[in-house]
């Protein structure tokens, strides 16, 4: 019954001194495409993400009610780091909806600035001062966007005395962007100003993180999920020792756990990531320990290793690729080593029963649309006389018939396809998710390599399907599935059959082996199809920006040779990325994962044809 | 057909060196080739040049299924019989004009291979169908364009045809003469330019990530337009600059909320 009480006082009070009106919120999952071309259209950088950041712990006045309320002060700033312009989850701080919106246009055109000063009050200042030279039009929403935010600012006659001085120089920066050279020495900090960025956005410290070796760097993808659900402020702190019994955990930290939760596996290992997540969500600073010692998940990776016997054939030493530093803007030779693999299975098999009426649907549709170049004779209109057609009207003219002065002439009409393919399928071990109860999504993809193939052969396009999955620079393993010389048949089924996940995507050295296997191919067209299910990652430095840049360069680079690049993704987070790698006409996001084999095929024929 | 006069010579703001190439390629007789992206001027260029040569300008816009009859020329049918139609191609030949093959790279390669005997040194044209070959004056001159950012590209042309000619690149003018061009085509005030130009410039910094292709001088100029027929700003960049570029909501949107913060007052 205490408790009954207790809770309904709480939330009574937290209600009353919640300023906020969430039913005006505005989501930025709604308006994540506008934010995104907006901040690029002002000048913001292209390679940028936007993402959703996490509330940062606050500390100003508090106001009584809130005190009572027991509400940290959190607030969600907006920032830009290295790989990402980072905006609130939901803005509901103004009662309209459409002054909601008005704010996150007006933090990005702040964002799309670079940095102007160390200070934090100097720099939004200045940021606002060039923003609203830059785009007159922005002035009318800083008006409005001001004159609601000055509302909700404390009154200057009820603040203390202390902290009078502070309020002040905020309303004066506010009202006259650059007529505040400093802030006033007080021990309250400002209240938060929801109109300029993040007070002290997280440090890009490099040099921290050139001391993260690989060894610690073995996350799982879906361990690396949990981590993006709230891009939290890193702070080092100690690594429990754990020799020390589990009773002399001092017993205040169980109370205070959103201090340090245990994140280091070697201590407890918890594998359900979204536990994880949910002790992130309500963390203020996660606190990570580096761990030199490799982690369980180190060592299971390495279990996860096929024993020699069992892996593929490798067919060559490898070939040296170069790939793209975007720190360094320079493209380092010979970085990553691709060697070809060939499955060693003998089998012959036959195509799996559930696929035999899809695939021979398809076959007679493809059949059908491969053109052939011919003569279409009485036509109204053509290249040459239809000389059939003219005696035959000259012949009628003459007994006296004159109905048919028209269709006398002949076309050859076009239509010959001249064209190679290369499918690149990922097969990373993040293919080994199970998307239902019967499959996971490696058998998605296997279904799909079946059906492209018997919808190729029907065309009679030269075709060649290749598979790659990399575990560092080296090797780059590419699994040749079927060469564009090899005729479609058992072997190459029995090579599909015995595809399986394993290690991780380094996309751009991928790109780049398929290019030049592709650039050997004599033909008209040639479209290289990549087929993925999530962002390029690897174990080293491969993951976030540089990844994506490194896939961007090699794409580039396919464009410039005069490929066509396409890539299929069933990663749902696709858009968020894939526009920047590849352009937004040039990819597609199969939304259900399931559909993927039957879409592939029709996919590749609205492509060619 | 083109039937601009020197007297009236249609407008062109040259944005470097393009018009003392052309009329080098053309006194000595070298075919050219024109790359740039759609709406910067190549085709105005080329009418310029024409007029201010004082030549009769062909233009043939291509297509996929252009043939070389379609060039070349055709037997057509009347009451009394057959007979030879010239094509554009032929019919510039005979009279010693400039013909323009715009967005060459449309074409069949096999159909581009019939200006392969009019490029080299031969300058000949030889017609199959009728058993003429005719030598081209002069005054006769070809030029082709294309587009190299479509990703259409595979068309590409065949490095045999693209060699044998002189070749220039286009772009989008620097900003301070693309505000001279929309003074010159339209009737709006500079700032107004000057504001066009700079969201326009925004704009092209979305190619390849948000856009396709980026706003061209021609769409620039079809706003400017519209505004100085009164229509509100708002309304004629929607209409002339963002629906033009994309078919998806969202990105007209932001284009939207672009404009208004560049534009809006």
């Amino acid at each position: 019954m205490e408790e009954q009480v207790g809770s309904i006082w709480h939330n009574f009070i937290t209600n009353l001194a919640d300023k906020n009106y969430p039913e005006a919120q505005v989501k930025l999952k709604d308006i994540k495409k506008t934010i995104g071309i907006f901040f690029r259209a002002l000048g913001g950088d292209g390679n940028l993400v936007v993402v959703q950041t996490d509330a940062s712990e606050y500390k100003s006045e508090r106001s009584l009610l809130r005190r009572i309320a027991r509400n940290t002060e959190k607030y969600e700033f907006t920032w830009v780091d290295e790989n990402s312009l980072r905006l609130p989850e939901v803005i509901d701080c103004f009662a309209q909806p459409s002054l909601n919106k008005d704010l996150y246009l007006w933090l990005a055109a702040l964002a799309s600035v670079d940095k102007q000063d160390d200070s934090w009050i100097v720099d939004n200042q200045l940021r606002t001062q060039i923003v609203l030279d830059a785009f007159p039009g922005l002035k009318a929403i800083y008006a409005r966007l001001l004159s609601a935010h000055i509302e909700q600012r404390p009154n200057l006659d009820k603040i203390s005395k202390s902290e009078l001085p502070v309020e002040k120089a905020v309303l004066d920066a506010l009202n006259n962007p650059g007529s505040v050279k400093q802030l006033p020495n007080s021990k309250y900090m400002p209240r938060p100003v929801v109109l300029w960025l993040h007070p002290n956005p997280p440090e890009l410290a490099n040099s921290n993180i050139k001391d993260y070796g690989d060894s610690d760097n073995t996350r799982t993808d879906k361990q690396k999920d949990a981590t993006e659900i709230g891009k939290k402020q890193a702070k080092r702190v100690e690594t429990p020792e754990h020799d020390r019994g589990l009773i002399t955990v001092r017993m205040e930290n169980i109370f205070t756990w959103g201090e340090f939760a245990n994140m280091d596996r070697s201590v407890d290992d918890d594998e359900d990531p979204d536990n994880a997540k949910d002790v992130a969500k309500d963390m203020d600073e996660m606190a990570i320990a580096r761990n030199q010692r490799a982690s369980k998940t180190q060592i299971k990776f390495d279990l996860d290793l096929p024993a020699e016997s069992l892996d593929d054939e490798v067919l060559d030493d490898g070939v040296l690729l170069p790939e793209w530093d975007w720190k360094q803007q320079i493209l380092v030779e010979d970085k990553c080593r691709v060697v070809s693999m060939i499955s060693s299975d003998k089998d012959n098999a036959e195509l799996p029963e559930h696929l035999k009426a899809t695939a021979k649907k398809l076959r007679n549709q493809f059949q059908a649309i491969t053109p052939a170049r011919t003569w279409h004779y009485k036509q109204t209109d053509g290249q040459d006389i239809d000389l059939d057609a003219y005696l035959k009207y000259k012949a009628d003219l003459l007994a006296g018939h004159n109905d048919n002065s028209e269709n006398l002439y002949k076309e050859l009409n076009s239509g010959a396809r001249d064209l190679s393919c290369l499918l690149l399928a990922d097969l990373s071990l993040s293919t080994d998710t199970w998307v239902n109860n019967d499959s996971r999504v490696i058998d998605v993809i296997q279904d799909s390599l079946y059906l492209f193939a018997e919808s190729l052969n029907a065309t009679g396009d030269r075709f060649g399907m290749y598979g790659f999955s990399s575990r560092k620079t080296n090797p780059i393993r590419i699994h040749t599935l079927k060469g564009f010389d090899e005729q479609y048949g058992k072997n190459i089924r029995t090579r599909i059959a015995s595809i399986k996940p394993g290690y991780y995507t380094r996309m751009g050295a991928g790109i780049r082996h398929a290019t030049n296997l592709l650039k050997e191919q004599v033909a008209t067209q040639q479209l290289l199809l990549i087929l993925t299910d999530g962002k390029p990652n690897d174990l080293d430095m491969y993951e976030g920006r540089y990844g994506l840049e490194d896939t961007k360069q090699a794409i580039l680079a396919a464009r410039e040779l005069g490929l066509k690049v396409f890539c299929v993704t069933i990663d749902e987070k696709a858009n968020d990325y894939l526009p920047n790698l590849f352009g937004s006409n040039n990819y597609a996001l199969i939304k259900k994962i399931t559909d993927l084999p039957k879409s592939l095929p029709t996919l590749y024929a609205r492509l060619t044809l | 057909m083109s039937t601009d006069t020197q007297d009236n010579l249609p407008f062109y703001q040259p944005q470097s060196n393009e018009v003392e190439l052309f009329e080098h390629a053309y006194n000595n007789q070298l075919p050219l080739l024109i790359k740039g992206p759609t709406g910067c001027g190549k085709t105005r260029f080329i009418r310029h040049m024409a007029a201010k040569l004082g030549r009769k300008l062909y233009t043939v816009a291509c297509h996929d299924d252009l043939t070389a009859a379609d060039l070349v020329g055709r037997h057509l049918i009347n009451e009394k019989g057959t007979y030879w139609c010239d094509g554009p191609l032929t019919r510039a030949v005979r009279e010693g004009a400039i013909c323009y093959l715009d967005e060459v790279v449309e074409a069949r390669k096999d159909t581009t291979v019939v200006l392969h005997p009019l490029t080299d040194d031969r300058r000949i044209l030889p017609i199959e169908r009728t058993g003429e070959t005719l030598e081209a004056p002069d005054e006769f001159m070809l030029v082709v364009s294309y587009n190299p950012g479509y990703q259409n590209l595979l068309k590409g042309m065949k490095p045999s045809t693209r060699q044998r000619f002189s070749a220039m690149s286009f772009d989008f003018p620097d900003s301070a003469t693309e505000v001279y061009v929309l003074l010159a085509e339209s009737d709006i005030d500079k700032d107004m330019a000057q504001k066009l130009v700079n969201l326009a410039n925004s704009m092209r910094a979305l190619k390849d990530h948000d856009l396709e292709e980026a706003a061209s001088t021609r769409l620039l100029i079809y706003t400017a337009t519209l505004i100085s027929s009164g229509m509100s700003v708002t309304d004629a960049c929607r209409a002339a600059l963002v629906e033009p570029l994309t078919d998806d909501k969202e990105t007209i949107d932001a284009l939207m909320q672009v404009v208004e913060a560049m534009l809006g007052s």
